[in-house]
């Protein structure tokens, strides 16, 4: 049987979705069972494959040219809502923002990244990417609760379980997060969620370095190009005792601004405190939004003049400097990493175990591995 | 006295413990008898850290062969390493002597993972105390030596503590809290351990010293620090960790409410939370427990209530008066029979004294205890906890529960005496009863404790041969030949050669 032949059965019509990339093999499983057949498969061919969730976070990483893409976006059911446990059960090809929707009409939030575009959860999960209100909620990997991943050679595993405690086992839940499907496609996922505060506001203040040490925890800090938002959550009264504080003008709700885009775009991250003198280094020409008490600017700039010493720089801080998009050129100019991190011979030895025959995303994280 | 320990002898899973010594992959791990090869290990022990930190006396050996539970393992020698340095250099000899290793803090832990389950060379972390705050950034890098409450109290004047709080913080070590990755009553709001964790350096089973994670978001590469958190000493020794600091809150107010029946207690602390209230602490005792505790400390319990909710609330003063209403009106739909607030900051320690104080209150009624920890999804309490107490009825054994309520962790504690044939066997029976309708209800094995040996034999109650496989294939990408705390955590037989795809010849790497 031609390749072709034996993937026949797995090509939905959601590969027709825009976006995805040119490739002979286009697969869509409708259930976690097809996808595990579909690893199978690309593992007995040895095929490269790219898992495609909304697309939002394909430019992270070391450049594949796949013998086979996966999209999951067939693979968005609802598993499980528990809403007086706080936890939800999703496929992984759910939209990020599909699934918050549906939680607030309960004045629930899973607290994922605010303006989410098309991905999914499981495309925020293998990414590990975070929303600002990490500076009140925690990152993204302090979400997940359980994992069903399916590894490179098509076992399904679950890991963790649906409750909001729980030290059973290693924490593959959170090894998960950030993987890059490295250990396995993220199937499924069942993740903690947070009551909606009763009152939001979103306050502009000059003095963003100010607002975030007067305010008490707040949600979120976020500054753009010299403006900063103040973001609070709580009761009336509490939202309004801090507003006082601030100085500023108030909007009530919260008001995201999307990340500033150009040819290239940036993750710079730094420990906390060096934030405001990560700003002062940045290229002139960059723009940015910073998330105060966090450490990390999302970065748009023309070119990639100036980067390699700010990721120097960064690098020596303890942080790094990631390419999160640009032209196919710079990522043969520039590592989009940097330098690898310590560690990569058990990563290596991770990645083997749970994907022998190098299927999915080979090459996408740090190290080339 | 003994301690309870050697009085209550080894736990069920000791049985099989001796079959599998045959399939150790370190083969000769049980030959210490031979005295050459001791002394040569012992030699080149004290060639690192000299005569003083090898401890090699029968008594020594002994009382680091347990932990808080139940589990006693045999000490080939201790050793008391103060550097990273020193760990790798005692890491690689006694890897080139085929000796197991197990690393332990203040060995406060409940479920054996400091017991060795064959013999071994313990590594005593408690003389590693470095303490280095960095408040720009509200972090510290502290030693695996250093106790908990150590952290919150020296950071306290600068407004910041360390969030994870188990009961016995006053004793048990930070490096022990990671590799457990700990929980406490305070880890409602704030997340276990690992939401603390943004570091980790480890000794390998190579030796190495690797440095996982660091001080800025989201470190590139897998998150190895993450898998690191609660892996019970399996995948490496930590000798170094980076740590969040919490700010105080600004105001906090403790709530002592009584009830006529646990489920009351229950449904007022889910309501709380269903209502979208996160509160910082949710506590439940029931009337055995209040009872054992007000004897011992006498923290101001109301003794007639079938069931006390201690519930904490704390942050901003506005939001802390608000949760408070709340909490006392979902109390007053529950029927509670008594509300206290506590007056002041004396008032509410002693209430937390009380709720820390439980496990030890429990030595006035028998010479031993048998301390459970499962989880349940919040919703399944009530329920959860009513089966509980018929296991108890039906074996005849006298239980007593405290549980962090707000996480559906729940603590059964059985109060027994092992020097009564028989008892012991009981005891682990109706526990098992416990786990098994903990897990039937949706839950997990454990919240907080650890899997250990204790309840190693357990896990395929809740994972599939291909989970227990994935997880023995982590471990192995760690620590090939199984050299760190053998035998723990996951059951003989989890790594099936006969499941996936072997790695082809010619394969990348």
């Amino acid at each position: 049987m031609t390749i072709a032949a034996a993937f026949a059965p797995f090509v939905g019509l959601a590969v027709a979705d825009s976006g995805l990339p040119e490739c002979d093999l286009m697969a869509a499983p409708q259930t976690i069972d097809e996808l595990e057949q579909i690893l199978d498969l690309a593992s007995e061919h040895q095929l490269k494959a790219v898992i495609w969730g909304g697309g939002t976070h394909q430019g992270i990483g070391g450049r594949i040219d796949p013998d086979l893409v996966i999209a999951t976006s067939q693979l968005n059911r609802l598993i499980d809502w528990q809403p007086e446990d706080f936890t939800v059960t999703v496929e992984a090809g759910m939209r990020v923002s599909d699934l918050e929707e549906m939680l607030a009409d309960r004045g629930q939030m899973a607290v994922l990244p605010e303006l989410p575009g098309a991905a999914t959860i499981g495309g925020v999960m293998a990414a590990g990417i975070s929303g600002w209100r990490r500076a009140r909620y925690g990152p993204t990997r302090d979400r997940v609760l359980e994992v069903d991943l399916v590894t490179g050679d098509g076992r399904r595993v679950r890991a963790g379980g649906r409750v909001v405690k729980n030290v059973t086992g290693f924490d593959l839940p959170r090894l998960a997060v950030g993987s890059y499907g490295s250990l396995g496609v993220i199937a499924q996922a069942c993740l903690k969620l947070w009551p909606e505060p009763s009152t939001k506001v979103t306050v502009s203040v000059a003095d963003g370095d100010r607002a975030l040490a007067t305010a008490y925890r707040p949600t979120a800090v976020v500054e753009a190009d010299g403006v900063a938002k103040v973001y609070l959550g709580g009761t009336e009264a509490e939202v309004d005792g801090q507003v006082e504080s601030l100085d500023g003008t108030v909007v009530p709700g919260w008001f995201w601004t999307p990340a500033p885009t150009g040819a290239v775009g940036w993750s710079l991250r730094v420990p906390p405190a060096l934030i405001r003198s990560a700003i002062e280094r940045l290229p002139s020409g960059w723009r940015y939004q910073a998330g105060l008490g966090v450490g990390e600017i999302k970065a748009a700039s023309v070119d990639a003049d100036g980067a390699a010493e700010l990721r120097a720089w960064a690098e020596s801080r303890g942080g790094a400097l990631v390419i999160v998009s640009g032209p196919v050129g710079l990522y043969s100019d520039m590592d989009p990493w940097g330098t690898p991190p310590p560690g990569l011979d058990i990563q290596r030895e991770l990645i083997r175990r749970f994907d022998p025959c190098r299927v999915v995303n080979p090459g996408r994280l740090p190290g080339g591995i | 006295m003994w301690p309870r320990s050697y009085r209550a002898g080894l736990p069920n899973t000791r049985s099989s413990l001796d079959e599998e010594s045959a399939c150790l992959c370190i083969p000769e791990a049980r030959a210490w008898h031979e005295p050459d090869r001791l002394m040569t290990l012992i030699g080149d022990l004290r060639e690192i850290l000299g005569p003083d930190r090898v401890l090699s006396e029968p008594l020594e050996r002994y009382l680091y062969g347990t932990d808080g539970g139940m589990a006693r393992g045999e000490v080939i020698v201790v050793v008391l390493p103060e550097t990273a340095g020193e760990v790798s250099d005692v890491v690689k000899a006694a890897k080139r002597h085929a000796s197991p290793i197990v690393a332990r803090g203040a060995g406060t832990g409940l479920a054996g993972g400091a017991a060795p389950a064959v013999p071994s060379v313990v590594v005593s972390l408690t003389n590693m105390k470095t303490i280095e705050i960095d408040l720009g950034n509200r972090t510290a890098w502290v030693g695996p030596g250093v106790i908990n409450l150590d952290l919150s109290k020296l950071t306290r004047s600068s407004g910041f503590h360390f969030a994870p709080d188990p009961s016995s913080q006053s004793a048990c070590t930070i490096g022990g809290n990671v590799a457990n990755n700990s929980g406490g009553p305070h880890c409602l709001a704030e997340g276990t351990t690992t939401s603390h964790v943004l570091a980790v350096e480890i000794v390998t089973a190579d030796g190495e010293v690797v440095l996982l994670g660091g001080p800025a978001p989201d470190p590139i590469g897998l998150d190895l620090r993450s898998v690191v958190v609660g892996s019970e000493g399996l995948l490496g020794i930590i000798t170094r960790t980076l740590v969040k600091l919490t700010p105080n809150p600004l105001d906090v107010r403790t709530i002592l409410a009584g009830f006529a029946t646990m489920e009351d207690a229950v449904a007022t602390s889910s309501g709380i939370v269903a209502r979208g209230v996160v509160p910082a602490a949710l506590e439940i005792m029931d009337q055995k427990m209040t009872r054992a505790v007000e004897n011992f400390v006498g923290a101001g319990f109301p003794i007639d209530a079938a069931a006390i909710l201690l519930a904490e609330v704390a942050g901003h003063p506005a939001a802390v008066e608000a949760e408070a209403r709340l909490v006392e009106q979902v109390a007053n739909e529950n029927h509670v029979t008594s509300l206290r607030v506590a007056a002041d900051e004396v008032e509410r320690a002693k209430l937390w004294l009380g709720r820390k104080s439980a496990f030890g209150a429990v030595a006035q009624l028998a010479p031993d205890y048998y301390l459970h920890d499962t989880v349940v999804p919040r919703t399944q309490l009530v329920a959860t906890m009513q089966k509980i107490y018929e296991i108890a009825e039906r074996h005849g054994v006298l239980m007593l529960n405290v549980f962090h309520a707000g996480d559906g962790n729940l603590h059964p504690l059985v109060a027994f005496d092992a020097s009564v044939e028989g008892q012991l066997d009981i005891v682990h029976a109706a526990m098992e009863e416990v786990a098994r309708v903990c897990i039937e209800a949706g839950g997990a094995l454990s919240g907080e404790h650890g899997i250990g040996l204790e309840k190693r034999d357990l896990m395929p109650l809740l994972y599939s041969e291909a989970d227990l496989d994935a997880q023995a294939r982590l471990r192995e990408a760690f620590d090939p030949d199984g050299l760190f705390n053998p035998q723990k955590v996951l059951p003989a037989g989890s790594r099936c050669a006969d499941l996936g795809r072997p790695i082809p010849a010619g394969a990348w790497l």
